[in-house]
């Protein structure tokens, strides 16, 4: 059976991306089996959660991203929400006493960039308004918990980043008008 | 102003500038109204706006260096051919259609359901024509002017407004599309030689809808080529699109009292070793449409039942095992049954399978394969299976995606495709109009390929040219080798064509 070549000549292809991903992600998987056993080995404070979650950041954000919407919202709010969560288990896991304050302060600076983000280019972010509005209600639900729980003098930052996430759900409608309406639409159909 | 030297320095750099600078002041004249036309018509970002205006100015200097006079080059080019698309912008959102669903539920980095559907022309390509054609045509297909998107509990695709480019093959037919960023399409449009091909994300379209838009670009390029009539054809490209063309048309369909599920035996594999490119060849087989259909009609068989007969008896010489069974899938068009202008997807699937015992002779298969096909590939076993998809939709409509997404990837990738050996997929006979067909050697159709499945098979026919395609996913010749042998040995005169074996 012969067969006459009618599609363009690639070579050899090259796949060093594709292997240097497959050797990290097997790397990060020796790690995540590793640290949890030296930590019950050597005992002490749970420190391997820690590492643990800093092994997911590293797979998620950096060896493999997200196949839909790898957008700069997206990406900044993912990395924002997990460097929160960092902050929260070192707080509980290794030194107590601050995240009340330190997280809602990285929340709130968060807010702040993401809407620097979106109202840049706002043409095309409104595409990418799911992530932002998950982390408006994200905040505003964290501050409304937050503000009952914890002693007043505490309580700053947290009322700073409700204030913020309302104002800025506020200003994406007033932005967007119907279009924000619509935007809604498309994100929670069920169709 | 632009000083004498900065005017110099853009005429040198510019290809068209350069020719604008050599026309009298009058052409000069039109060719600015023309461009204040389009500029009338456009309200894409800079960058975009720049990049279509880029390929006027582009199919312009083709056209004058073809010898063409300016006047009709810009008749041609005109850019009420643009319609209100670029003009306007973006209202259009669609959910995905039942079908479509499950793509980007399932696709993994490097694994993604794309097809790709291509026309052989009797000409090299011209790119700049191609790249207008593209350009006029997107309008009347606004669910393929999209980019997907992820909701609280589906995705859905959310218009595009941009310049949708071609490009020239360099790559692996069918490889994955990046879906990922803000704007970015579910489908390609590349060229190479005299070929122009289309490869699309399935959540866009089915093999039907995605034949449409591949004859409406053609018809489009030749009618730039000058090769096509001037009033409207095929499809109306200054039409504005109907409802119809781009609905769920799966929702219009009555459910079924009883649903039929999706799940079956394991089927048995070909063997070889699976490639890490996917596919690792397309190869098509290139015969005589009435040849095929005469080697089908002695073995008193329609041309699917026979072909479906080979790739069994081609199937059983890949592999050693000796027993189980073989399945291959057959793609089932919706349309046949409840006529449709859809341009989405609109098909589900059968399968006909057969104990390893059973494959020997054609003549011995035949019979039992169209039973098969008639019963499961029937109306009402379509309409079980609607229902089923249906019903397994309507159960997952209020998890959110970020619960359904992992669960649905670890399913499709325990169950994938273990269920089918092979698939074969037949688009039919394509109708063109004369002038189309003048100008259309051949059509090809190629599947992208599946997980485990060491091969997919598809056939379109135009003309008296039948092309069947094969996307190999391993190295090992054996399933397409026979093949050929049985298709000789039936009087079939087949040229093979293809890709060259993309493995290391």
């Amino acid at each position: 059976m012969k067969v006459e070549i009618t599609y363009p000549k690639l070579g050899r292809r090259r796949r060093v991306k594709g292997k240097l991903i497959k050797a990290a992600g097997w790397t990060l998987l020796l790690a995540a089996f590793v640290c949890p056993v030296v930590n019950l080995a050597v005992g002490g404070k749970a420190w391997s959660l820690i590492a643990l979650l800093g092994l997911y950041m590293l797979w998620t954000l950096v060896l493999s991203p997200d196949l839909v919407e790898y957008n700069r919202i997206s990406q900044f709010i993912k990395l924002l929400l997990s460097s929160c969560l960092m902050l929260a288990l070192i707080e509980l896991l290794i030194v107590p006493g601050w995240a009340a304050v330190v997280v809602p302060i990285v929340g709130f600076g968060g807010l702040i960039v993401c809407a620097a983000l979106f109202f840049s280019d706002m043409e095309r972010q409104r595409q990418n308004m799911l992530p932002m509005l998950s982390l408006i209600f994200l905040s505003a639900l964290g501050s409304a918990a937050g503000l009952l729980w914890l002693k007043p003098e505490i309580r700053w930052p947290l009322a700073v980043m409700g204030l913020l996430s309302l104002a800025l759900l506020i200003a994406c409608a007033a932005a967007l008008g119907r279009g924000f309406l619509i935007e809604f639409q498309k994100r929670f159909h069920i169709k | 102003m632009i000083s004498g030297s900065e005017r110099m320095k853009t005429a040198i750099g510019d290809p068209f500038e350069e020719y604008m600078e050599s026309l009298p002041a009058g052409d000069r004249a039109v060719l600015a109204d023309f461009f204040l036309d389009f500029d009338s018509r456009c309200i894409l970002a800079k960058a975009e706006k720049r990049k279509l205006r880029g390929d006027f100015e582009k199919a312009v200097l083709y056209y004058v260096n073809s010898g063409l006079s300016l006047d009709r080059a810009l008749e041609l080019l005109d850019p009420v051919n643009l319609g209100g698309f670029y003009a306007r912008p973006a209202a259009l959102w669609f959910p995905l259609d039942d079908a479509a669903k499950i793509y980007p539920l399932s696709m993994k980095p490097g694994s993604m359901s794309v097809f790709r559907l291509s026309v052989y022309l009797r000409e090299p390509v011209a790119p700049e024509l191609l790249q207008m054609a593209l350009d006029f045509t997107i309008r009347r297909f606004p669910s393929f002017a999209t980019t997907l998107k992820k909701g609280f509990f589906w995705h859905y695709l959310d218009t595009a407004k941009r310049r949708f480019q071609v490009s020239e093959e360099a790559d692996i037919p069918c490889r994955p599309l990046k879906v990922s960023k803000s704007g970015s399409p579910a489908f390609r449009v590349l060229y190479w030689n005299r070929r122009i091909s289309v490869e699309f994300f399935h959540v866009l379209t089915d093999g039907s809808g995605g034949m449409l838009f591949l004859k409406a670009l053609t018809g489009e390029y030749l009618r730039l080529k000058g090769l096509g009539p001037e009033e409207p054809h095929l499809w109306d490209l200054g039409e504005n699109p109907d409802r119809e063309e781009f609905e769920n048309a799966f929702a219009r369909i009555e459910q079924s009292p009883s649903s039929s599920g999706f799940m079956d035996r394991a089927a048995l594999q070909m063997d070889g070793r699976l490639s890490r490119n996917r596919p690792c060849r397309v190869l098509h087989f290139k015969m005589e449409a009435s040849q095929l259909r005469q080697a089908a009609k002695s073995h008193a068989a329609t041309v699917t039942v026979y072909l479906l007969a080979l790739m069994f008896i081609a199937g059983k010489a890949a592999t050693d095992e000796l027993e189980g069974e073989q399945s291959i899938q057959v793609p089932v068009n919706m349309r046949k049954f409840y006529p449709s202008k859809t341009v989405r997807n609109f098909s589900l699937y059968c399968g006909v399978r057969l104990p390893v015992d059973m494959i020997t002779y054609i003549d011995s298969m035949t019979e039992e394969i169209s039973r098969q096909l008639e019963s499961k590939g029937s109306k009402e076993a379509m309409n079980r299976m609607l229902t089923g998809t249906e019903r397994l939709v309507n159960s997952l409509r209020f998890v959110p995606l970020a619960v359904k997404q992992p669960v649905a990837r670890l399913i499709y990738g325990f169950l994938g495709d273990k269920i089918f050996t092979n698939t074969l997929s037949n688009l039919g006979a394509v109708q063109l109009p004369d002038w189309m067909a003048r100008e259309i050697e051949a059509m090809d159709f190629v599947l992208g390929t599946a997980i485990s499945n060491r091969a997919g098979c598809s056939l379109v026919t135009v003309k008296d040219t039948a092309m069947l395609s094969i996307a190999k996913l391993t190295a090992d010749p054996s399933f397409e080798e026979k093949l050929y042998e049985l298709l000789s040995r039936d009087g079939v005169e087949v040229k093979v064509e293809g890709s060259e074996l993309y493995e290391g």
